[in-house]
């Protein structure tokens, strides 16, 4: 974004926030955001957008996060919100069958349109109404561990896991990117910043170094 | 017409009766003349002076007659005459493969509207009457997120069989070019309106235009609403009210019109803001800027007839689409199966 000069944050993660109509993805944003959930809020047409800033192992991190309308239809306008996002949080509703079913919809829809790499949180929401569940938590849990995917169950109406979750996910990517920043470090130090002379982060590379000299 | 439908939270803006003078007499009485009793006038007077009817359009119609003008500028009310008894059908005899996604939506659709807000009462089963029989309607298209909203307004000022049938003169096309599209597999006349929109803010307003670019928005973010739901999605409703109006004589090109003349309006304020901030103004506009009496006025004296029409076809030779308005014929007298 053009704000770069003036940011007031260390990492930008794009999310976006996708699963069937209906499962809760605008009020887990707005619990999220602005701590509000509604009984009767509007259906999301389109795109809608929040941010929020955020403290990850020390660093700012600004969440920059896209709710998306979730019928099948608009997915002709929203899976060009998926480019450039490094997580996805996607979410079914554990008292609706069918939206724990269309997982495996998303995720290809997923593949075809996102990173590879994009970090993806699973999220059951409203856990709150357990009498009513029919997706267990134990096959949302394989699921989850069969795809590869962090896993939590939600409740945007009683503000369950929803900053739990969020903070998972932002912590994962975190992980990732800086990683690979550390990796983009060390290639600049190996290919000769050292027979300059250059001692720039050696103190607190110089473990790592080892360390990625072995693993590798 | 029942009163309580027009009560809502955003009607504060629009006279209260007792401010309902002498004038606005005078112009009900104008109006009632024009259209004769229960629509009988309104052919002959709109061909013999349609130029009058525009312009009376343009300043608002009277609430007391809303409901019925629409009909007539639609042409939903020919589309009533000519297929009685369908709507019944439609809605009684079939079933919708849309019906538990239309249930879904029932209670997220002008939510705080006090016509909308009881669980099951009258105004959350119109709605569903009105989706569901659309759906059987048109298979194909079936059941979009945002038809709600149109059918909702509808209901405020008709019957259902009445907004039903407005919203097949809307989606088929009778009297301006159909706008299924809005909602077919693909949505192409919403990206078609995109496009279209944002060439327009480029040629109109250049400095903006330039701003969107280097902050990277671009109309999906902003505008997919305004066109999805003819502004009816989170507008107040004094203001809706009268864009639909214009919208349903004029057709679509109001709907450019008002979104160019709300970015002009909000221009400066705009080309401070980046991303974010910019996100967020353009969903949240000031009260001043939404005040019809002074948005439809800057939206009128904006000409985009001819630009818009070179920019469909640009659209479509972009995107290999050879005219498909003509491949696809309005269905209009359909019966229901
Ligand atoms: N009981 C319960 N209801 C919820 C929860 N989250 C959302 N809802 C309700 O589910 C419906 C759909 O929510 P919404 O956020 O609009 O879903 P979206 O279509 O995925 O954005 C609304 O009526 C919400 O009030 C939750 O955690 N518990
Ligand atoms: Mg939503």
């Amino acid at each position: 974004m053009a704000n770069r000069l003036d940011h007031d944050y260390d990492y930008l993660f794009k999310i976006v926030l996708i699963g069937d109509s209906g499962v809760g993805k605008s009020n887990i944003l707005s619990r999220f955001t602005r701590n509000e959930f509604s009984l009767d809020s509007k259906s999301t047409i389109g795109v809608e957008f929040a941010t929020k800033t955020l403290q990850v192992e020390g660093k700012t991190v600004k969440a920059q996060i896209w709710d998306t309308a979730g019928q099948e239809r608009y997915r002709a306008i929203t899976s060009a919100y998926y480019r450039g996002a490094v997580g996805a949080f996607l979410v079914y509703d554990i008292t609706k069958k069918q939206t724990f079913e269309n997982v495996q919809r998303w995720l290809r829809e997923l593949r075809d349109h996102a990173d590879s790499n994009i970090v993806v949180m699973l999220a059951g929401n409203k856990s709150d109404l357990n009498h009513l569940r029919v997706v267990s938590t134990e096959e949302a849990k394989v699921m989850a561990e069969k795809e590869g995917l962090s896993f939590l169950e939600t409740s945007a109406l009683e503000s369950v896991n929803i900053d739990k979750a969020f903070h998972t996910i932002l912590k994962e990517i975190f992980h990732i990117v800086s990683k690979k920043a550390l990796a983009a470090q060390e290639a600049a130090s190996m290919s000769g910043r050292r027979i300059q002379g250059t001692t720039i982060n050696v103190a607190d590379s110089s473990t790592n170094t080892n360390k990625s000299c072995c693993s590798t | 017409m029942e009163e309580k439908k027009r009560t809502d939270e955003f009607e504060a803006g629009t006279a209260p009766p007792s401010r309902l003078n002498n004038r606005e007499e005078r112009r009900v009485q104008k109006w009632r003349k024009m259209i004769g009793t229960g629509g009988s006038d309104w052919k002959y007077y709109v061909r013999r002076k349609p130029n009058v009817v525009k312009r009376r359009i343009r300043k608002g119609i009277p609430d007391c007659l809303r409901g019925l003008v629409w009909q007539l500028i639609s042409g939903s009310r020919d589309l009533l005459l000519m297929n009685p008894g369908v709507y019944e059908q439609l809605v009684i005899y079939e079933t919708s493969a849309s019906e538990l996604d239309i249930i879904r939506d029932i209670s997220r659709t002008f939510p705080s509207h006090v016509f909308f807000q009881q669980r099951h009462g009258p105004g959350q089963r119109s709605l569903y009457n009105v989706l569901k029989a659309y759906s059987v309607y048109d298979r194909d298209v079936g059941y979009v997120q945002g038809m709600g909203f149109l059918a909702g307004l509808l209901l405020l000022y008709m019957s259902e069989e009445d907004a039903f049938w407005l919203l097949v003169a809307l989606l088929k096309g009778a009297v301006h070019a159909p706008m299924e599209g809005l909602y077919q597999a693909g949505l192409p006349l919403v990206q078609q309106y995109l496009f279209q929109f944002e060439q327009l803010v480029k040629e109109h307003l250049p400095k903006l235009g330039r701003h969107f670019d280097e902050e990277m928005i671009n109309p999906s973010m902003y505008a997919s609403q305004w066109f999805i739901t003819v502004f009816s999605y989170s507008f107040p409703f004094p203001l809706a009210l009268r864009i639909w109006d214009v919208f349903l004589y004029e057709g679509v090109k109001i709907v450019f019109q008002i979104g160019l003349a709300l970015l002009s309006s909000c221009h400066d304020n705009l080309m401070k803001l980046s991303f974010e901030k910019l996100i967020h103004a353009l969903r949240n506009f000031p009260d001043e800027a939404m005040n019809p009496d002074s948005l439809l006025p800057n939206a009128f004296s904006i000409k985009l007839s001819k630009r818009l029409i070179e920019l469909e076809k640009q659209y479509n030779d972009r995107n290999g689409v050879s005219s498909h308005k003509q491949v696809k014929q309005p269905r209009l007298s359909r019966k229901a199966s």
